[in-house]
């Protein structure tokens, strides 16, 4: 299962002090596809999200359901699910999956950002074997080992980044391990912040934006 | 594991690979989503000529708003169109109001997904391509795969001839054509693509919706038909005389 959410993409969460980004590659296969259609961002709650790596079938298939477990948990308990349970139900899940004889691994990865009142910004991984872990970086997808390396680096130097700093090391990250300079229809880009706790994506200008503060500080 | 699929790996997308060669197998199915409509074209094989024409149809209504064409095996197809069927009578039941592109889309994309989960099922050997039309929102053009994958597409072809159509498809400036301009280029393309060596015969199906039907599915009356079939059958003699200057 590990190996099927080598989908071709590779995606990135970078946590810093007050804020959490994720940024995906974002590949639209030809002129005949709808762009607008393209995506693999979702929101799950108000507060949360994600970025899906893998067969999109089956990530359609686990957005569905951690949204479902988000409202579920939000009309029992009467607060909105925080970042951290929802990742752990959804590992118990895959986890179930990987155990019951007649059902199948789902092949995808996910990286899931969210703010709560209690901890702030949050960064967590899921992946097909049901582990999961809070993250200060990660990533997943074909070239996770070599980001990865990269971001290793970086938080070893600075651990308690801004929000703008956050967003730089994800597109620098990416942009280095893929050997490519970005316009910025090829990614996807979803912040939360103190500043900013609602899950949102970044917009074509805004994205535009930070590539370009990237490419003038290099 | 024991049972029907034992031999089966349960590893994603192993048996969804399989299913994808059943629908690359069929007769070519091509969608075009134009300015003020959706238009189907669909190649469909007879291997025999006792078969009576216009049965086997491989595009459906679902609702009265919704066209689907469906490539791969026609009897899976039937099931998922039922499925389809039944999800927009109750949306229409529970709403009041005819289920939107989206929601069918999302609802039969995981319907489908489902089906590659379980080891008990199998899936469903079919590619649905789902087009809409209305008056707020335009036109809208989706493919469902065996994988249960949703794409949205401004052209989309599937089955034999995929990717000679593809090709072709990228010449046309899609977006910006009307449905009775596409009706021609749907046809011709089906003809470019289709092998006159190994399946001889074949009928071509056309449907169509958009502003000019009110925003009902319906089939590409006759006298449209003909042309399209004519303007198709003569770009292929053109090409041929082509290639004999060579």
């Amino acid at each position: 299962a590990v190996v099927s959410t080598q989908s071709g993409l590779t995606s990135i969460g970078v946590r810093g002090k007050d804020s959490a980004c994720v940024i995906t590659q974002r590949k639209i296969p030809d002129k005949l596809v709808d762009e607008e259609t393209v995506s693999h961002i979702y929101r799950v709650t108000k507060h949360s999200g994600c970025v899906m790596t893998g067969m999109i079938a089956d990530s359609d298939m686990q957005v569905s359901r951690a949204r479902y477990e988000a409202a579920d948990y939000k009309y029992h308990y009467g607060y909105e699910m925080p970042p951290d349970m929802i990742s752990k139900r959804l590992a118990d899940i895959g986890q179930s999956y990987t155990q019951i004889a007649h059902m199948r691994p789902l092949g995808c990865c996910l990286i899931m950002i969210g703010w709560d009142e209690e901890k702030g910004a949050q960064l967590y991984r899921v992946d097909p074997a049901g582990f999961f872990c809070g993250f200060r970086a990660c990533s997943a997808g074909t070239k996770q080992t070599e980001s990865n390396n990269y971001l290793e680096k970086k938080i070893k130097k600075n651990s308690m980044m801004n929000e703008t700093e956050v967003i730089q090391t994800a597109i620098a990250a990416l942009s280095s391990v893929l050997a490519a300079d970005f316009k910025p229809s090829e990614i996807e880009i979803a912040v939360v912040s103190d500043r900013n706790p609602v899950f949102r994506k970044l917009t074509e200008a805004e994205t535009d934006e930070q590539l370009n503060i990237l490419a003038e500080r290099d | 594991s024991s049972g029907i699929n034992a031999e089966w790996p349960l590893r994603p997308g192993f048996q969804v690979e399989y299913a994808i060669k059943a629908v690359e197998n069929s007769g070519s199915v091509i969608a075009l989503r134009g300015k003020d409509g959706v238009v189907f074209g669909v190649e469909k094989i007879i291997t025999s000529k006792l078969y009576e024409e216009g049965s086997n149809r491989r595009v459906h209504s679902i609702d009265t708003h919704i066209g689907a064409a469906v490539a791969g095996l026609l009897s899976d197809a039937r099931a998922v169109v039922n499925r389809a069927r039944d999800d927009a009578a109750d949306y229409r039941s529970t709403y009041q109001v005819p289920i939107p592109l989206k929601s069918l889309t999302e609802r039969l994309g995981k319907y489908i997904h489902h089906f590659t989960v379980y080891g008990s099922l199998r899936p469903f050997g079919v590619s649905v391509l789902l087009g809409t039309w209305d008056e707020t929102n335009g036109a809208k053009l989706m493919e469902i795969d065996p994988s249960g994958t949703v794409r949205g597409y401004y052209g989309c072809a599937v089955g034999k001839g995929k990717q000679n159509a593809k090709t072709e498809l990228e010449k046309i400036n899609i977006s910006n054509m009307t449905c009775r301009e596409l009706i021609k280029e749907v046809a011709k393309v089906i003809y470019s693509v289709h092998d006159e060596v190994k399946d001889k015969h074949f009928e071509l199906e056309l449907s169509w919706i958009g502003k000019e039907t009110r925003g009902t599915h319906e089939l590409v009356p006759q006298a449209l038909y003909d042309e399209a079939k004519k303007f198709a059958e003569d770009s292929l003699v053109d090409s041929d005389d082509d290639d004999t200057d060579m």
